[in-house]
């Protein structure tokens, strides 16, 4: 828990960040901005297409099930140093046919 | 049901006064990865359209878009999740939602798909077909006329791209069409691709298809390209995938609808494999060279 | 049955027959035909999920997430047609999908990705003045009283995680080098702001991020400041004010 919170160290704070909010953009790089990041445009996410037929990615195969619960993650977190992982990489568990 | 309606059909080329119409020039769908570009370039095109669900969010940068794209061009709304084919009732809620859309945008034409998408409170994201039976006619009828009271306007219902056709099914397509058309005053949305697509897949002649359609009630027309798979037979399955440019037997088939509606506000719809937006106004540009070689032909 | 019913029935369910009642013009199965409205409607739910989750799906590999999209669009699928709005629920299914279950950062992450599409579209509002926040400090002993109105668009993710960094890394030029330099021992806190037509996202200090939720929830200044734990108040203040995320300050 933080000291107490006066009223006079509020107005203090507030003054304080009123001069960081009105400092120039070169003066604010040097703040906590440099961490901001931004990210890819979202799309829009209905429309009125209908796939690409019975033979694209993702198709309704009868043992896509089964797939989906033996696969491992094969990505860029195989880049990542996992604590948790016994391999020091992303833990590839394969489950079989296991439900929760 | 039906004799208290009061959007009978409009015949005669008289306009409802309280809608702008569309002009019968060339449009296109509205994509967000075009908005930058749209208001840089402020490029020539009769009108645009977006799916109404889209813009059912309350800030940020796709409304921020479109208010400034739709302030100097001509607009259309398309539903793609009220379900009017459905079994149940009508999304009130959903409706709620299209009336506020549709209060902010004021766009100059509404329309709907002649499908059902939600089942059980599961919203399924496909144009799910129906049987066309008395009891669906009675069903999409009723809806329709639920739409229009609610909305305060006429929509436009577009034809679907089917892969299956049910047993059930007592009646034609293009009768059902007209019969749901002259009950309710609702107009068409000739989506040329879909009559195609669905023509291929249950083995019909397209031409005859559009004849049997209530073409006069037409009020907008899409085009957009499909992809090729082949049924269990081995026979051609087109695919609605909105993936490609237009093909070149829909070009066809759109000349000949424009012999038989006139010109119309024409659509190029693009969702997949989505290329920079001068590709795509060349194609709006295409139509409306399709729409000006028949004025001429007509002319001479 | 109806043939409406018999027809949603299997189109999530992979192992259910082809409904009955279904033809084709040249007698062929209709089996073939109908997998096109199966596949269009997993495949569009995944294509949503994957859309609103690019960093998600980047770390596990698109074969691994569309399978696991698959597994929670067939679950649960969504319940409004707008589909900007499906994927609450995404990131707890993802706790709990035991193929995932090596990447115990990868719910987080999932969760920050889905604060990002609500900040997103959220609605719009301008902000409180400079001008209005400096007349309200004249009233010294109203400040701990005050209750802030924070944008509609602002987001705070506390995690046991170091979420911000592996976001960021994966926004990088050199994604693999900035994976490699993350402390995966390291708790982060994320906030989410508008700018201007962007949503940028900032690493905090996590007692920042407990003081900017117990105002986002209605906590009066004072109280939301001395409950969290030691931070920088005046940088977190002055953070909220650059970014235009205090739309409002009431004396409750």
């Amino acid at each position: 828990m933080n000291k107490t919170v006066t009223a006079a160290s509020l107005a203090l704070a507030f003054g304080a960040a009123l001069s960081l909010a009105a400092a120039p953009a070169a003066a604010q790089d040097k703040m906590a901005d440099k961490e901001k990041c931004y990210g890819v445009a979202l799309k829009g996410k209905n429309d009125c297409k209908a796939g690409a037929g019975t033979s694209c990615a993702g198709t309704s195969k009868i043992d896509y099930q089964g797939n989906a619960w033996s696969m491992v993650p094969k990505g860029t977190c195989e880049k990542t140093a996992s604590p948790t992982s016994p391999t020091g990489h992303g833990q590839l568990m394969a489950f079989k046919e296991k439900k929760v | 049901m039906t004799s208290a309606n009061p959007h009978r059909p409009i015949r005669g080329g008289a306009a409802p006064a309280a809608h702008a119409t569309l002009p019968a020039r060339g449009g296109v769908g509205l994509k967000p990865e075009h908005f930058r570009h749209i208001l840089d370039t402020r490029p020539d095109i009769g009108f645009f359209e977006v799916h109404a669900e889209n813009y059912m969010v309350a800030g940020g940068p796709f409304h921020h878009y479109l208010e400034r794209i739709r302030a100097d061009t001509p607009l259309s709304i398309h539903g793609v999740g009220l379900s009017i084919g459905g079994e149940g009732p009508l999304d009130e809620a959903h409706l709620d939602r299209l009336a506020a859309l549709l209060a902010r945008y004021r766009p100059e034409s509404f329309s709907e798909h002649l499908a059902w998408s939600s089942h059980g409170g599961a919203f399924l994201n496909d144009l799910l077909p129906a049987p066309y039976h008395a009891g669906t006619l009675a069903r999409v009828c009723a809806h329709i006329d639920r739409v229009q009271e609610r909305l305060g306007r006429r929509m436009l219902l577009e034809n679907p791209a089917t892969y299956v056709e049910f047993e059930a099914s007592t009646m034609a397509e293009t009768d059902f069409i007209s019969e749901v058309v002259g009950r309710t005053g609702c107009g068409l949305l000739l989506d040329v691709n879909n009559a195609y697509v669905a023509c291929v897949n249950h083995g019909r002649d397209a031409r005859a298809y559009l004849r049997a359609l209530p073409l006069t009630a037409v009020g907008e027309i899409h085009l957009a390209g499909h992809a090729h798979d082949v049924d269990a037979a081995g026979a051609p399955l087109l695919i609605d995938s909105h993936g490609a440019p237009v093909a070149e037997a829909v070009w066809d088939l759109y000349a000949y609808a424009i012999t038989l509606a006139g010109p119309q506000p024409t659509l190029i719809e693009r969702d997949n494999d989505l290329p920079a937006f001068p590709v795509l106004a060349a194609e709006a540009r295409q139509a409306e060279i399709v729409m000006a070689r028949q004025a001429a032909l007509e002319a001479a | 049955m109806s043939t409406e019913l018999a027809f949603a029935h299997a189109l999530l369910r992979p192992d259910a027959p082809c409904p009955a009642g279904l033809r084709a013009w040249n007698g062929s199965d209709p089996v073939k035909r109908y997998a096109v409205y199966r596949n269009n409607v997993v495949v569009s739910l995944v294509d949503a999920l994957a859309d609103s989750h690019p960093v998600t799906q980047a770390l596990v590999g698109e074969a691994f997430f569309r399978a696991m999209a698959g597994e929670f669009a067939r679950r649960s699928p969504p319940r409004s047609p707008v589909l900007a709005w499906y994927g609450e629920g995404f990131a707890d299914f993802v706790a709990d999908f035991p193929p995932a279950a090596g990447l115990p950062y990868l719910a987080d992450l999932a969760r920050l990705e889905w604060l990002r599409v609500e900040a997103w579209h959220a609605a719009d509002a301008d902000p409180l003045p400079l001008a209005e926040v400096a007349a309200l400090l004249a009233d010294e002993a109203a400040l701990p009283n005050l209750r802030v109105t924070l944008h509609p668009a602002l987001r705070v993710l506390r995690s046991a995680h170091p979420v911000v960094s592996l976001w960021a890394a994966h926004q990088s030029e050199d994604a693999a080098g900035a994976l490699g330099a993350i402390d995966f021992a390291a708790a982060e806190a994320a906030l989410l702001v508008r700018d201007g037509l962007d949503v940028a996202l900032l690493r905090v200090e996590p007692g920042a991020a407990a003081f900017i939720y117990r105002l986002q929830r209605g906590d009066a200044l004072g109280a939301a400041a001395q409950a969290a734990a030691p931070f920088d108040l005046p940088a977190t203040l002055g953070l909220l004010l650059r970014h235009g995320a205090i739309a409002a300050m009431r004396t409750s």
